[in-house]
């Protein structure tokens, strides 16, 4: 239905929003309980990350770099830097888990991270994540791909009380948390890979670990394979779900593109009825998805005369062009990080792969615009209403703890869209008196 | 290639104090021990704040996507403030098998075309230094074809530290802008501004001192800087380093090439101010302005000292312990100190020599140098009473745990504390910190655990 292009025709990014793989790696290897992420690449690529998830958090994040040098990326093939990283690195903490990744210098090199990995006797996850290819979400899917395939124990018997899920990158810590507590409300068990419900929420802890405080924990994860059901969210995590499926062949599998708006989490509950052999939800189901019913129909009025502008990753652009689209908001314009098979089904009328520059060139085309920290500028130039979603969000305190998906948060979000857009909202109804009679 | 700058040189500077006692202050990072940004970073620190100039990075996402808009550097320009512009070649795949110099050179085009730029930076980054892509060339191309500067900025991540970056930043400025064009009139009062980037708008509090004494900023590297001026840098009489050691070299090297001389000045907190505002006279050796800007200080001084008044009363008796790093160490300490609170202890573990001197004369010998600030802080503060802790994210839960006032430094600032108004700021700041109830409340016992 839609115009998509998939590769942009400039041969720059001018304003961009997106992210770079080794980042999104990064991010999931903090979903996972006192483990250290490890950049393989220069001392900028750690730094730059450390400093962007601190600010957009608002907390203490723990990650370290090989520090790979001008004269080491010649002289070294990686493994001097990666072993004695590991090994300064493991003087001062101990984690459970080390999570090697790859950056476009170290994979310019070519170095063999899986041949070093076999050198190290630390518990470590590698994975290769270079920064020209793919982008955030995906560096986040691999990574977590990569956890299953070297941690988890194959299992040849089901454990139907559980269910795994993989949430994509752009799901906010209190919505995994959200995610976990309606599957586990149908009287399941539930576990997230990588879970940043219980690490990135920002919390007050006792002792400010120089390590990731929460989040699943590696004998979880070496256990994950013991469930009856895994459940993927995001058209990124497909992958890491078979890869699951690969270490027990009797894991059923559903999978969700997205979890905001109405549609989508009817399908879940419908699933989650049947997985438990019930006929009615918990009654606090029942009751938000009423209220979201009433949301919508009271916020359609405004968000049908308001032309939106989306930017995000695929799987993020999935989930807030369903959830608009639902109650007829007109969506002119998506424009994604990369490219993604995704781009065809969003209910948008053109989509394309670019930059926020693509964005101001659209700007007679959309009175409200959801994108990220970074559009900031742009909607004040434009005078362009604007709700922030997606990393970095440094203009706003607690991003962490806001929620848009399932029954309860697609209420949140369309309010937040309807009010931005009111108040953006110009009246040309309304009749002005004339200057000049 | 001959015209990279020598990296060694660079590390190997002869104007710092440090090359004397240790071999070198920019030793190779340490793998799995390593914090700090990289030298492409502080090449843009140093470069990014010229708003009228176009910064395209050529290299793969990270680079710039993490980066831009970081940092609140302050400019007048009227244009499109390109320091807020984000501009990458974004590498692919493709790109690094089969180069991106034809990408470049139509990214320079575009850039040039749709944004007008007075000049263009062009970084390279580790993967395009390492995949050895002639950035000089097409910097050349570009520089013919616009009739503007377009220069390329040699400081790719993985060669070093964010201080050197800054100095090939200074290197890049010094061989292919300063010295380019001629400056419209000659002010015998001349200076440039080094290494002051105007964040949150630190220069503009003192440069209408300078200018009220007759003193004219030609240029700046590069705090609401000029591509027109910093190329007339050249015939400035004098050139003052403000608060970075790392461009040194750019000052040493334009003292033999020019014979300008420079001095370092710090604009943090009164001592600093009024010091630096007449050292600044006093080089420029003309004995009227030296007596304008005596009268303009004591003027400074004075209307400070009555707006300082109630707050050393309000803060009088206070101690604050301070766990921040390099000049911050001793520079907010003596602000501290202006404002009547006495500073019992400053972190000194990542400062260097000149730093931790100066530490240790504005603390004065009862003062607690911390080497290992994590651990000593606690104790410190529940030794000497301190009612405030000044620290990095990491320490809030010391400051709760003790009950005390506590204020994250290292959090972007929001309001200038730089010269002589700036002090109010700070105290302003300060004041929030200390009359907030939110250390004692947060740190109640929950009802489980009593």
């Amino acid at each position: 239905m839609a115009e998509v292009i998939h590769r942009s025709a400039k041969p720059l990014q001018v304003n961009p929003f997106k992210l770079s793989q080794p980042m999104g790696a990064a991010l999931a290897f903090f979903g996972v309980d006192r483990c250290m992420p490890l950049m393989h690449g220069g001392q900028g690529c750690t730094s730059f990350t450390k400093v962007f998830f601190t600010r957009h958090f608002c907390e203490p994040i723990a990650i370290q770099t090989t520090a790979v040098t001008d004269i080491t990326a010649i002289l070294d093939g990686g493994d001097v830097g990666i072993t004695e990283a590991v090994h300064n690195l493991c003087r001062k903490v101990t984690p459970s888990l080390i999570g090697l990744h790859t950056t476009g210098l170290s994979e310019t090199k070519g170095d063999d991270i899986r041949g070093i990995a076999g050198m190290i006797e630390a518990p470590l996850v590698y994975v290769n994540t270079p920064d020209y290819e793919g982008g955030f979400a995906s560096g986040w899917a691999l990574a977590t791909r990569a956890m299953i395939e070297q941690l988890v124990t194959p299992q040849t018997q089901l454990n139907d009380n559980r269910v795994v899920l993989l949430p994509h990158a752009s799901l906010r810590p209190i919505e995994v948390e959200k995610i976990k507590e309606f599957i586990a409300a149908f009287g399941f068990n539930v576990l997230a890979l990588p879970d940043l419900s219980t690490s990135l929420d920002g919390y007050l802890g006792e002792k400010q670990s120089a390590l990731s405080g929460g989040g699943i924990s590696l004998e979880e994860i070496r256990g994950l394979a013991a469930a009856g059901l895994v459940i993927s969210v995001g058209a990124s995590m497909r992958s890491c779900a078979a890869a699951l499926q690969a270490k027990n062949r009797l894991l059923r599998h559903q999978h969700f593109d997205h979890l905001q708006g109405l549609f989508a989490t009817d399908r879940l509950v419908e699933l989650l009825l049947t997985e438990a052999g019930l006929t009615r939800p918990p009654a606090a189901v029942e009751r938000w998805r009423s209220r979201l019913q009433d949301v919508m129909l009271d916020g359609h009025f405004t968000l049908g005369q308001c032309r939106f502008l989306l930017t995000g990753e695929p799987d993020q652009l999935a989930g807030l062009a369903a959830a608009l689209h639902e109650v007829g908001g007109k969506l002119n314009v998506a424009i994604a990080t990369v490219d993604s098979p995704q781009l065809e089904k969003l209910p948008v009328a053109r989509v394309l792969v670019g930059d926020l520059e693509d964005a101001e060139n659209s700007a007679a085309d959309f009175d409200v615009m959801i994108s990220n920290g970074h559009a900031e500028a742009l909607a004040h130039r434009r005078q362009k209403g604007l709700l922030l979603r997606g990393l970095p969000n440094w203009e706003q305190l607690g991003d962490q703890l806001k929620n848009d998906i399932l029954y309860e948060g697609g209420c949140y979000f369309l309010l937040e869209a309807v009010n931005t857009a009111l108040k953006t909202e110009k009246s040309p109804a309304e009749p002005e008196r004339s200057e000049n009679r | 290639m001959a015209q990279k700058p020598k990296i060694k040189d660079l590390l190997n500077e002869r104007a710092c104090r440090h090359n004397t006692t240790r071999k070198s202050a920019c030793n190779a990072p340490i793998p799995g021990a390593t914090t700090g940004g990289c030298a492409f970073e502080g090449a843009q620190i140093s470069l990014f704040p010229f708003a009228d100039a176009a910064h395209l990075v050529h290299g793969p996402i990270t680079c710039l996507g993490s980066s831009w808009e970081t940092r609140a550097s302050r400019t007048g320009w009227p244009g499109i403030d390109l320091t807020q512009v984000g501009l990458t070649t974004d590498l692919s795949t493709r790109d690094v098998i089969f180069g991106a110099e034809e990408k470049l050179a139509a990214a320079l085009d575009t850039t040039i075309e749709r944004y007008r730029p007075q000049a263009v930076f062009v970084y390279s980054t580790c993967v395009t230094a390492l995949i050895g892509e002639d950035i000089d060339l097409a910097c050349r191309h570009a520089s013919a074809h616009h009739a503007i500067p377009c220069v390329p900025v040699h400081a790719p991540g993985f060669v070093g530290s964010k201080n050197l970056g800054s100095r090939l930043a200074g290197e890049a400025v010094l061989q292919h802008l300063i010295g380019t064009a001629e400056p419209e009139d000659i002010s015998p009062f001349a200076i440039n501004l080094i290494g002051e980037y105007n964040v949150t708008g630190d220069m503009w509090q003192y440069t209408p001192l300078l200018e009220e004494a007759g003193i004219r900023v030609l240029a700046t590297l590069s705090g609401d800087g000029r591509i027109a001026a910093i190329r007339t840098a050249h015939r400035a009489g004098l050139n003052v380093l403000v608060c970075a050691k790392s461009l040194v070299s750019l000052t040493r090297k334009m003292q033999a090439q020019y014979g300008i001389p420079w001095i370092s000045a710090s604009f943090y907190g009164r001592r600093d101010t009024s010091e630096s505002l007449l050292a600044i006279a006093a080089a420029l050796d003309d004995a009227a302005l030296l007596q304008r800007m005596k009268q303009i200080v004591s003027r400074e001084e004075e209307i400070l000292e009555a707006q300082l008044r109630p707050w050393r009363e309000r803060f009088s008796g206070l101690k604050a312990v301070l766990n921040t790093g390099g000049n911050k160490a001793w520079s907010i300490a003596a602000a501290l100190q202006d404002l009547g609170i006495e500073v019992v202890a400053t972190a000194v573990g990542k400062s260097t020599e000149s730093d931790r001197e100066k530490a240790r004369r504005y603390l004065g010998a009862q003062g607690v140098l911390m080497d290992k600030p994590g651990q000593q802080q606690a104790q410190i503060i529940e030794e000497s009473g301190a009612q405030l802790l000044l620290a990095g994210g990491r320490s809030l839960y010391t400051a709760i745990k003790q009950g005390i006032a506590f204020i994250d430094v290292n959090q972007e600032k929001k309001k200038s504390y730089g010269g002589y108004r700036g002090l109010l700021n700070l105290a302003e700041d300060l004041k929030v910190a200390l009359e907030s109830p939110v250390f004692r409340n947060v740190g109640r016992r929950a009802p489980w655990q009593k």
